[in-house]
Formats: C-alpha cells, structure tokens, sequence
C-alpha cells in the first residue's frame, strides 16, 4: 500500500471583516473596515493509504470542511503543502476531478426540478464516460444503492434519504479512486443512516474506493472507519485507530427512552440519570462498566417501552476528554 | 465543448420545468405587446406621419416585439453566482473537470433558451393579430435568429461578470440594473437607434449595448446584408473582449474563492 493523499504543514487563514454595533458602527465599518484573521486549519500533517477508511472528525466549525475544500482543490491553502493521487489540488483541480469524488451533505449536486436520471446523464457527459461504460457503470449502481425506482421522480419530490443514496451514487459514477464525504449522514434518520454507511463500506470493501469522511457524529466513525483524527480549532488532537478512541475516550452512551408508564427508577452500576420528566427519561451508560445490551434488556423488562434511542456522546464531550487524558487544555474553548 | 452543451441542454430542460412561471411570462409578453402597440398608433395617429426615421408603424412594433423578445429571456444567472458566492455554494461546480465560468455561461444560456422560444411565439402572434401583418422577411428572421444567439452569449458573459463581482462587493443587483438600464436606452430596447440625436447615435454605435436589442431586431424590420455582418463581427469581438475579460475575473475571483463552513 502506498500514501495516496499527503498533506504537510497544511494552514488556511481566512480574513472576515467585523461588523460594529448600531447604526455608528456600521458606519465607522464602511469607512474603515475592522478586518479579523481566523485561522480556520493550524499546520495539519498526514497520510492516507489507498483503500483507507478515514473519519476526520470535531465539532462544527473545526476546520474539517475548509481541509477536504483544500484536498479537493476548491480551496488554496494560506501555506503548506498537499498532494492527492500526484496532484497538487489547488493547481490541477480539474485533472483530479476525474479521479476523486465528493458528497456534501448540505448542498446538492442533482438539478432540483429534474429527475435524477438528468444529472447522471449530465455528469457522465461531463466526465467524458464511453456509453457503453455508462450504462454498465449505471447498472451497477441503482443496483447497489436502490434507486431504480426514484431514477425518473423529480428530486424535489425525494425524502432526504432518497436523495442522499442518488447524491452518492452520482459522486461514484465516473469510478473515482477517492471518496471525499463531507457530513454525509447529516439530518438523516437512523435508520437512513445506517442504509448510507452500509453503502459506503461496501463500496470501499468492493471496489477498494478509498474513504475519507468528515462528520460530527461519532456513530458514523465506528461503523464505517478504521482510522480517526480528531480536529479542533483546526489543529489535529488525535490520529489513531477508531478502537483505541473507542477504548481510551469514547466511555459513555446515552439512551433516550419514552416510557408507556411512570419512571419508578433503574438501578444498575455504571447507570446514572441524566434528566427525567414525565414519560421521558435520558439515562447515561459508562460502557466500560455495563454493556449497552443488557442495560437495554433490563430496561425492557422493567418497563413498557414505547420509544428508544442510544447516543453517541457529542464530540465536544470527547474532545473535552482527549485534551484531559493527555493533560492539554483547550486553550480557545469558548472561542 | 460538447461538455458545456450538455449543461446547455439540462439547463433548458429544467427551465421547462417551471411551468406556472412560464405561463406568467407568455401572459405579461402578451400584456407589453398589447400597450405598446396601442401607444405607438397613436403616436403615429398624432403625428399624421406614417414613417418616423425611416421606420413606419409595422416597422416599429415589430421592433419593438424582437428587443422585448430579447430582453425578456435575458440572463438572471448573476442572481445565482452572487448568492452562491456569498454563501459558499460553488462546491459542486467547483469539484467538476469544468470551467466554472464557461459553466455558467453554458447554464445561463440554458435557461434563457427556453425563453427565447417562447416570448418569440407570443410576440409574433400578439403582434400579427393586433396589426394583421407580419412584419420582416424570412431572410431577416434568420438574420434575426443568428444575431440574437450571438446577442444572448454576450448578454450571458455580462450576467456571469456581474455574478462574479459578488467576491468583492456584498451586493450585484444595482450593477445589473445599471447594466439593465443601458440596454433599455442606448440598448435600443424601446426606440431604435436611428431615432437617436446624432451624437448619441455616434456613441451608441461603438458600445456593446445595441448588439444586443437593436441589431438583431433591426436585421428582422429592415434586413441589410451588409448591416448584419457588421453587427456580427462586432458581436463577435466583443465575445473575445468578454471572455478575455471573464477569464482574468475568474483567475483573482479563484483566490479570494472564500468557502464558508469548517
């Protein structure tokens, strides 16, 4: 295996101006503008191997989207260097174009009023693909996504999780050796969420597509990726395997239940109360204590459940836990 | 190329897709059609002359039909490059193997084709019906059609420009309408150029704005072979001007590219 992605000493510094307070302020703002400097990606350093399944992870705001934007060539960095399969993206964006795909999952790449079918023709008269490769390739993917039968349905007719299976499928048409997925899974439902991570393991798993995802949602990195970073404040506070995350600062799940009945209490070890009122209760597990299993199957037999949900902790609990463990602090916490 | 015209093509098409706009628009072409028509009679009635500079009423509300046709499937692409700028939205377009601008261009044409087409058919008709002449010849709409191609791309290049200045001003609309007001006056969108005071004439001539309502409806009332190369060679040198002028846009606007989100 070799690295197909190298990012060295990677910084992107972006210059907003700030706007005063009242009517005098903004005055004073248009004729001599107060300029601040964010620096949004801090000296960012590393690798990924072909076929790699990387989550690039932290709160919202942490960089992780300005880094792919980078990658991906859309933006040019304030300094450091990167190479994506040979290329320096922000110099030949469009010859990497034909080899890496993107997904956000905030925006959308299909024509709103048009039926899918339209854009997966645009994009693959865009990428220059043989007909006969075309339809092979399409073949394959309304079987591996399910889209047949929203193929020909406008795509503002579609549910969020029926646009984001044809939203993949259309970033994977032209056969990109890379996977760049910017919050994939965001406002999707769990079970929405699950299909998409399925897909995309096996996508990786089939055709090797090398995976690299960013996400505020802890549950996306263990399902789907082996390695983690962990960025905050546009510096990277961790770079390791997702199990040893897992083991070392992932401790706690959450478990949200609707009661069909009065909370009469649980008393398990490693089990506290979060918040409780009426039907509803939050309860916080400590996995390294109980399991997530039993601890439900004891709630299910004391209680008429009607509505469950088990939670990752948010990823500021996890960062707050990293900086803890290895005796930093974080330094622009309320910043 | 052929790249760009099928973004050509998928722009048109979703254009169709907007069907109650397009039924206010054959409405609101039929409405202007209708009081133009009715305002130039009677200042011919008043006048007691039936040619005025050279163009008789016929002429005129023909005329007018062709710019109207023109102006009204003009580009409004600036409105979506500004407001995608301003919010970070050129993600999509920016991952693609394309020139953005050249995609724009491509997306605005598009979208006006569509159009087109359509304020072209219900001028024409309103028009025939009220006045029960047609106006022109056949080989002035063809001339008329190869102009206002010609005249639409430039139109389109302007609008992609426009959108482009959003990288460094908060807000592009007062520059189309700027832009807007032109093609109105010197344009030629309502009276033709020869009713012009001379000196006016003399500058309306050498800027872009009449390529863009007067010559190609000009080439349909009173079609010159001669007039319509001219007006051709002039639309296609300021083509080169803008794309030139689009490209070194692009190339400063590509490093200021701020995308917000992190």
């Amino acid at each position: 295996m070799s690295a197909i992605i190298n990012v060295d000493n990677l910084c992107k510094t972006f210059v907003t101006a700030e706007k005063q307070r009242g009517l005098g302020g903004s005055l004073r703002s248009l004729l001599r503008p107060v300029r601040r400097e964010v620096q949004a990606v801090k000296n960012i350093t590393f690798a990924v191997e072909e076929g790699e399944r990387l989550a690039f992870i932290g709160p919202n705001g942490a960089g992780k989207s300005t880094t792919i934007k980078m990658l991906t060539g859309i933006l040019h960095p304030t300094s450091g260097t990167a190479q994506v399969l040979g290329k320096v993206p922000w110099r030949e964006r469009q010859e990497l174009a034909y080899e890496i795909g993107t997904v956000f999952g905030q925006k959308s790449q299909l024509w709103y009023h048009l039926p899918p079918a339209d854009s997966f023709e645009l994009l693959s008269r865009i990428y220059e693909l043989e007909r006969s490769a075309y339809r092979q390739r399409m073949d394959e993917l309304v079987g591996l996504f399910e889209i047949g039968e929203y193929l020909h349905t406008p795509v503002r007719k579609l549910s969020l999780g029926e646009r984001m299976r044809c939203e993949i499928a259309a970033s994977l048409l032209h056969r990109p050796r890379i996977l760049f997925l910017d919050e994939p899974t965001i406002g999707l439902d769990v079970v929405v969420k699950q299909r998409i991570r399925d897909l995309i393991l096996e996508l990786n798993q089939r055709e090797g597509v090398t995976v690299f995802l960013t996400s505020h949602d802890a549950g996306d990195v263990e399902v789907l990726c082996k390695r983690a970073m962990v960025i905050n404040h546009g510096e990277v506070i961790y770079d390791g395997r997702v199990s040893m995350l897992k083991r070392d600062y992932i401790h706690s799940k959450a478990i949200s239940l609707k009661l069909g009945e009065p909370w009469r209490g649980f008393d398990h070890p490693g089990v506290c109360v979060l918040k409780q009122k009426g039907y509803g209760v939050k309860l916080q597990v400590d996995t390294a204590v109980a399991s997530i299993e039993e601890v439900i199957a004891r709630l299910l037999a004391r209680y008429t459940v009607v509505d469950i949900n088990v939670d990752n902790p948010p990823m500021e609990e996890i960062i707050a836990r990293i900086y803890q463990v290895e005796g930093r602090e974080d330094t622009q916490a309320d910043g | 190329m052929i790249r760009y015209g099928f973004v050509l093509l998928t722009a048109a098409r979703q254009q169709l897709a907007y069907r109650a706009e397009f039924a206010m628009r054959a409405i609101s072409m039929a409405l202007f059609m209708g009081v133009f028509m009715a305002l130039w009679s009677t200042a011919y009635g008043v006048s007691g002359r039936s040619e005025l500079a050279s163009y008789g009423l016929v002429d005129i509300v023909w005329y007018l039909a062709m710019t109207e046709t023109i102006v009204l499937s003009a580009s409004r692409v600036f409105v979506e490059i500004s407001e995608a700028v301003r919010a970070g939205d050129l993600t999509y377009t920016l991952v693609r193997p394309l020139s953005y601008p050249f995609y724009q261009v491509a997306n605005s044409l598009g979208g006006s084709a569509p159009r087109f087409a359509l304020n072209l058919a219900v001028a024409a008709a309103v028009v025939t019906v009220g006045l029960g002449r047609v106006g022109g010849s056949l080989a002035g709409l063809a001339a008329f059609l190869g102009l206002a191609v010609l005249a639409m791309l430039l139109d389109a290049l302007v609008a992609v420009l426009i959108g482009l200045a959003a990288f460094w001003i908060e807000e592009t609309t007062p520059i189309f309408w700027i832009y807007q007001k032109l093609l109105f006056t010197i344009g030629g969108l309502f009276l033709p150029l020869e009713m012009f005071p001379a000196w006016l004439q003399d500058l309306a001539r050498w800027l872009p704005f009449q390529l863009i309502t007067y010559a190609p409806a000009r080439a349909f009332v009173d079609f010159d072979p001669a007039f319509v190369l001219r007006a051709a060679g002039m639309q296609l040198a300021y083509i080169a001007v803008l794309t030139l002028l689009l490209l070194g846009v692009w190339g400063r606007a590509k490093r200021r590219l701020v995308i917000h989100g992190g």
